[in-house]
């Protein structure tokens, strides 16, 4: 066996010192505390902290310990229950009630909407704006003849072929 | 799909361990096994808490957080580990806080802890004479002086590794660091308690 102190396998001694190593391997150990005196220090060191830590036996836990915890978990857990339980009975019908209201709101909704306004495309707009001088020239000029061709004709001479 | 994934997940837990198989009722809303890891561990919760803070009063009332976060917890827990190394890393992440903030100085003051600082030591027949009542006591004192004088993950590490008998890959799961490291922690810690507690041979 190589020594764990040389090799940094103190984990090796440490087992050993807390009885946590096998029997093969605890005969290994101490073949090698026999010859090593670096080991035997350190295991026989390790052993007497490991008693003394014996003697530091735990205080018993009190008495209501358990008790405290579910009222705590009862507290914690439960606010909300508690908060909601005498509204119960009402939320157990109000949650369907209010989901067909929501439909019937919605479907009113839907079925009273004012028609939409017609309105001018926008592109539309566009074009009248965009319309060429010459060709609102051309416009006028075709009123204006034809203003001027109606007072070319008779009076009643429309009439009178009617 | 969810009863497949529910049938692996108690597989897994099987085997890993029985508390994590006892949670995993929990998390379906079985009270009852709570009641079972409540009673398995409560005890070894409160003396390694005790032993980390060094007082009663504020030990149980970690201890409390500690079972009150594991039953919080239960909907979301998943046995990715064993329930132990979980438990302890609840335990130890309170444990640090509450030494790092000075809780445990506050509560002494406000706590009427009565609990004795040495358990009443039960002998029926032969009961100990005074002076070995006192030396124990005096032996007592300086065990818990140098593992209090230890630095926080160093205490931590010891007391797991002494009095809950954890394997190293274990602490190092619960610290959240390498197992190596936690040798290391480990070979630290006893080579002070060594110096310390080496005139009490």
């Amino acid at each position: 066996m190589k020594c764990p102190m040389e090799t940094r396998e103190n984990g090796r001694l440490l087992d050993y010192a807390s009885g946590k190593l096998d029997a093969v391997s605890s005969a290994q150990v101490e073949e090698h505390l026999q010859v090593c005196p670096a080991c035997r220090e350190f295991a026989g060191g390790q052993q007497l902290v490991w008693q003394a830590l014996d003697a530091w036996e735990p205080t018993p836990a009190s008495m209501d310990f358990d008790r405290r915890l579910y009222q705590a978990i009862e507290q914690q857990a439960s606010w909300w229950v508690r908060l909601t339980r005498p509204f119960n009975p009402l939320f157990r019908h109000a949650v369907p009630i209010a989901a067909a209201a929501g439909v019937v709101i919605m479907a009113g909704l839907l079925m009273n909407r004012p028609p939409a306004k017609p309105t001018l495309a926008p592109q539309e707009s566009a074009q009248v704006e965009t319309l060429p001088p010459d060709q609102l020239q051309h416009a006028l000029d075709d009123m204006e003849m034809l203003r001027e061709f109606n007072h070319l004709l008779p009076p009643d001479h429309g009439d009178s072929k009617m | 799909m969810e009863e497949r994934v529910k049938t692996d997940m108690g597989a897994l837990a099987a085997s890993l361990d029985f508390d994590a198989e006892l949670m995993l009722r929990v998390k379906e809303g079985d009270g009852a096994s709570f009641g079972k890891l409540l009673e398995k561990h409560r005890a070894p919760v409160i003396h390694f808490l005790y032993r980390m803070v060094q007082n009663q009063g504020v030990a149980e009332e970690l201890a409390q957080e500690v079972f009150l976060r594991v039953y919080r917890s239960r909907e979301s827990y998943e046995p990715t580990a064993k329930f132990t190394t979980w438990l302890f890393r609840i335990a130890t992440h309170l444990a640090l806080n509450s030494l790092r903030d000075g809780k445990n100085q506050r509560l002494e003051e406000r706590l009427d802890d009565d609990s004795p600082a040495t358990p009443v030591r039960q002998v029926s027949d032969r009961r100990p004479s005074v002076e070995q009542t006192m030396v124990y006591q005096v032996r007592l004192d300086e065990v818990r002086r140098a593992v209090a004088m230890l630095p926080e993950k160093q205490r931590a590490a010891v007391l797991m590794h002494k009095y809950e008998e954890m394997e190293y890959s274990q602490i190092a799961k619960v610290l959240n660091c390498s197992e190596s490291a936690v040798k290391s922690l480990l070979f630290r810690a006893y080579e002070t308690l060594r110096a310390r507690l080496a005139h009490m041979a």
